[in-house]
């Protein structure tokens, strides 16, 4: 039995450092830049929905001109994710029609590029109320 | 080898090429190889990727992928994702490093283990909210690893796969409806052979894991398509042959008259209602109603309040019940396991229809996501030939589809199983229950097949927000 407690040890010790590691791009750039998500309707429901998505520096004054990739994803494997692009964002406020096809844990991640080409990227976590309608039975047509 | 048995019947062991395949000493472990670099890669993603289940490999092969083509896989083929199986890879190193060990216990040789092993995993499931999370994928994938290497170095025969494995239990349940099944050509050279390789194994190959005799095997339970028994058969006579879905369960001696092997019937029912049942409105109001009553909000508790009852009171209380109340109707003085053990196996082409529904939906909503997914990581890792991924990709079938198509499949589950019902009832005793003795059954039935059908028609929500206002 030392063999099979060997091995089975020898496994779990090199997957516990595995644990710890997260890959270099799944970890949010660093920087002083400030993002918030406002959403509307509030609180979250099924349908048509604007994300308000705000940007400053450091010292609080506004960020215009970014190109923002907004990308929504049910906390579950299977959904096809709502993709949004925005730019502009007059007074550091970018405004993004959207739409929540489903109830329940979404996760919308915004990745932005800044004019001076500076990467930024923010994962909210928001729960959905569904409604009777349910399904949207013409997500993706 | 002096006997070579004439082929009766079709056998795709004979075909060419895969027939060679599979029976090549080495075939299975062609296949294991191919699960076990995707088992690898669910483990490495899942501990280091995004933990975002639609972005995360852990998460859309476990949860997705696996559970779309393995129902797929029994309803057009076998079980051959035990035939696949990466985990018996390391148990295989165990047993030839253990000194072929003790025998597993007596009192836990029967499917109760598997059953409640079975409940765990899907238990565990929804309290953990698994499906979302890609680092508990990965780590679930290491216990699969870990509990098979154990039980075989410690015990003789492969428990793993018999008692224990929750995933085996699903695949050994569905198989009882699937179109192939380990046979032999000739059962004078089985009763004939001196040394029982198919069984005992041989000097190159393993003999059948689970113990099983392919002249006796009719029934695909305990059976993971391991084809040992067809490698190590020196004349040849063991068959991989196709057969009617329903052949095994209108044979009276398929199945032993047990009642762990008729409740798993019925719990593989009841779980893929509950299954369903997690993921639609009325759950979480029961959820929520269930805490405010407890006063706490303990989901685990809750979850398995909710859970527990669906899965093991509802089909120990309702297949009692029944099976009482059809033996008191046909006026039979019969042991009540006489009665439960004839009509509980009926229900497995309605249970594996749920199941299929459920998890095709999903399949069919979302399978090609794995490709934005595999995408993503090969750039994650510098490989940029594969392109950008378009995380459009999602839908194998348009979703207006899908509803009739579940309810469909549902249909012609209940269809087979009122037609199994009725078959063991009028051939499985030498005298024939009257239509009264089925009544009870047959309304059992219905009320699971439309319980799915009014599931299937509500509005999906997904979990973690059953407390939530």
């Amino acid at each position: 039995m030392k063999k099979q407690t060997f091995f089975a040890l020898l496994l779990l010790i090199l997957l516990i450092p595995l644990a710890a590691c997260a890959r270099q791009s799944q970890q949010p750039a660093a920087g002083d830049v400030e993002m918030t998500l406002a959403v509307r309707p509030d609180p979250p429901a099924v349908g048509d929905a604007t994300l308000e998505i705000t940007l400053t520096d450091g010292e609080g004054n506004p960020i215009e001109d970014a190109r923002l990739n907004v990308k929504g994803d049910m906390s579950h494997a299977g959904m096809e994710p709502v993709l949004a692009e925005v730019e502009g964002g007059a007074g550091g406020v970018y405004q993004v029609p959207f739409r929540w096809t489903m109830g329940g844990d979404w996760f919308v991640t915004v990745d932005a590029v800044l004019a001076d080409g500076t990467t930024i990227s923010r994962r909210f976590d928001l729960a959905v109320a569904g409604n009777m309608g349910g399904m949207d039975m013409d997500t993706g047509e | 080898m002096s006997r070579l048995p004439a082929v009766r019947r079709p056998d795709l062991l004979r075909l060419p090429l895969l027939g060679a395949l599979l029976r090549w000493r080495r075939g299975r472990l062609v296949f294991q190889l191919a699960l076990l670099l995707v088992a690898l890669l669910i483990i490495y993603d899942g501990l280091t990727g995004p933990q975002i289940a639609p972005e995360n490999i852990a998460t859309v092969a476990a949860w997705l992928q696996y559970r779309g083509l393995v129902v797929l896989a029994l309803l057009f083929a076998g079980n051959l994702f035990c035939m696949c199986c990466p985990f018996t890879l390391p148990r295989t190193l165990a047993r030839r490093l253990s000194d072929r060990g003790r025998r597993w216990p007596r009192s836990l040789r029967n499917k109760w283990v598997a059953i409640l092993f079975f409940f765990l995993l899907l238990f565990v499931y929804e309290w953990f909210d698994l499906w979302a999370s890609p680092w508990l994928t990965a780590w679930v994938a290491v216990a699969y690893f870990a509990g098979a290497f154990l039980l075989e170095a410690i015990f003789r025969e492969s428990p793993f796969c018999k008692y224990v494995c929750p995933l085996g239990t699903f695949n050994f349940a569905g198989s009882t409806i699937s179109p192939l099944q380990i046979t032999v050509h000739d059962r004078d050279v089985c009763r004939t052979c001196p040394g029982k390789e198919c069984v005992n194994g041989s000097a190159q190959v393993l003999g059948c894991g689970t113990e099983l005799f392919p002249p006796q095997l009719a029934s695909n339970i305990d059976c993971t398509f391991c084809l040992d028994c067809a490698r190590a058969c020196p004349y040849e006579n063991v068959a991989l042959a196709p057969r009617s879905p329903l052949q095994e369960l209108l044979r009276p001696d398929a199945w032993p008259r047990r009642w762990d092997w008729a409740m798993l019937a019925l719990v593989f029912a009841f779980t893929a209602l509950s299954n369903a049942f997690g993921m639609v409105p009325p759950f979480y109001e029961l959820e929520a109603a269930l805490a405010g009553w407890l006063g706490r909000e303990e989901p685990g508790l809750v979850l398995l309040l909710i859970f527990g009852t669906i899965d093991l009171l509802f089909p120990a209380g309702f297949g009692l019940g029944v099976a009482w109340l059809s033996r008191h109707l046909a006026g039979k003085r019969e042991p009540l396991r006489h009665t439960f053990t004839r009509y509980a196996p009926a229900v497995m082409p309605l249970a594996f229809a749920i199941w299929l529904a459920h998890y095709g939906f999903h399949f069919a909503t979302g399978a090609l996501s794995i490709v934005p997914v595999t995408q993503n990581f090969l750039l994650d890792h510098g490989i940029t030939v594969f392109g950008r991924p378009d995380w459009t990709l999602s839908a194998l079938l348009p979703l207006s589809w899908l509803l009739p198509l579940e309810i469909g499949i549902t249909l012609v589950g209940l269809a087979g199983t009122l037609y199994l019902t009725g078959e063991r009832a009028a051939h499985l005793e030498p005298e024939p229950d009257p239509l009264s003795a089925q009544l009870p059954w047959v309304l059992l039935f219905l009320a699971i097949a439309l319980a799915a059908i009014i599931l299937f028609t509500l509005p999906m929500e997904m979990r973690g927000t059953g407390f939530m206002d």
